[in-house]
């Protein structure tokens, strides 16, 4: 790797650092400056907002399938509502997701 | 998404690792990919396992590698990288109000992929503010070396590993929807944000399918956000009529 790739790495590296760094001094400072204990109650309404819709808006992507067909489509359909099922049962995160993985599995390879 | 604390059953850093391990079925097959992809692309395997270190966020690296190899002028492939992390900029806060006053968190943010944003979101608000910096150390350590581990081995032995197990890359990656449903699910506890909900991952799921992937997390959680505050204006409308 040439020097110049090197330090486009570097420098998409350092930047998505700080992607990730800066906004959250920014609300630590502000909250600290309110002083509150109540921190959520401080931040602005829409953020609290984008929080749940960018775990839904990731939920949504990550269900189109590797390799889109109508097995892989159903397969989804159904290792969701298995990890519904026992999520409804259980409410914990751990076997609601191997029940959904391990049924998604056995659709693929029945019908892949 | 309760904000009622719970005490953790066992050490922070273990659950917070516990907690994780779902993620490994998503990061695990994708890191092989990218490593696999890399190499193919002309990378070595040291340079591919640096990349997964540093950068460290998915989409900008299969870019990244792809860019490259094509010969694209440096400043755009800097530009096009960060553009697509550019969704980072609002995990930090939405975090802030959980985080304690302590320097580590610092160094810590370079952890704070989208899946440890979704799991720490839903899961520091449960446990008492001492424990939070070691659960989120536990989990996003696991996650960021099973990257680059991952990438080490696709890099490695990528091309035989898929030959041999493609079931590896078919169903392991379903862990991801799973994780995500059982993170987000509590929160359609009510019409509006049932709709909101649904009304979010309907939207990115299109934008997906219809060739939109960078796209479709920030755009998709923009439209639930309208949706969200939609209802709400309708529900106040007819309140007063």
């Amino acid at each position: 790797m040439s020097h110049t790739i090197w330090i486009t790495l570097l420098t998409i590296a350092i930047g998505t650092y700080l992607i990730r760094l800066l906004p959250y001094l920014w609300m630590a400072r502000k909250l600290e400056r309110e002083n509150t204990q109540e921190g959520i109650a401080n931040m602005p309404s829409w953020l609290t907002i984008l929080g749940p819709t960018m775990i839904a808006a990731m939920f949504g992507t990550s269900l189109v399938p590797g390799h889109p067909s109508v097995t892989t489509w159903f397969a989804t359909f159904v290792g969701v509502m298995m990890t519904y099922l026992v999520w409804r049962r259980t409410r914990s995160m751990g076997w609601p997701i191997f029940s959904g993985v391990a049924v998604f599995g056995v659709v693929v390879v029945l019908l892949g | 998404m309760s904000s009622i604390t719970q005490p953790l059953s066992m050490t922070p850093w273990k659950q917070g690792i516990k907690d994780a391990i779902p993620l490994l079925g998503g990061y695990i097959p994708v890191a092989i990919s990218f490593g696999l992809i890399s190499v193919q692309s002309g990378f070595s395997v040291l340079e591919t396992i640096l990349i997964s270190t540093f950068i460290y966020a998915g989409a900008s690296q299969f870019l990244f590698v792809a860019m490259v190899a094509s010969g694209a002028p440096l400043w755009l492939v800097i530009i096009m990288t960060l553009l697509i992390n550019a969704r980072h900029v609002v995990y930090g806060p939405n975090l802030a109000p959980y985080l304690t006053k302590d320097a580590r968190w610092g160094p810590l943010m370079h952890g704070l992929t989208d899946q440890i944003f979704a799991i720490a979101h839903t899961r520091l608000p449960q446990m008492p503010s001492e424990t939070r910096i070691s659960w989120y150390t536990g989990a996003a350590t696991l996650a960021w070396l099973s990257w680059i581990g991952g990438s080490a081995l696709g890099a490695i032995a990528g091309d035989e590993l898929m030959q041999r197990w493609p079931l590896i890359n078919d169903v392991l990656p379903f862990a991801l929807p799973a994780l995500f449903f059982v993170l987000i699910v509590p929160r359609c506890n009510n019409l509006q944000w049932t709709v909101t909900i649904a009304g979010a991952a309907a939207c990115a799921m299109l934008l997906k399918v219809f060739g939109f992937p960078n796209i479709a997390i920030p755009a998709a959680a923009l439209c639930g956000a309208l949706a969200f505050y939609a209802l709400k204006y309708t529900g106040k409308q007819g309140a007063h009529s």
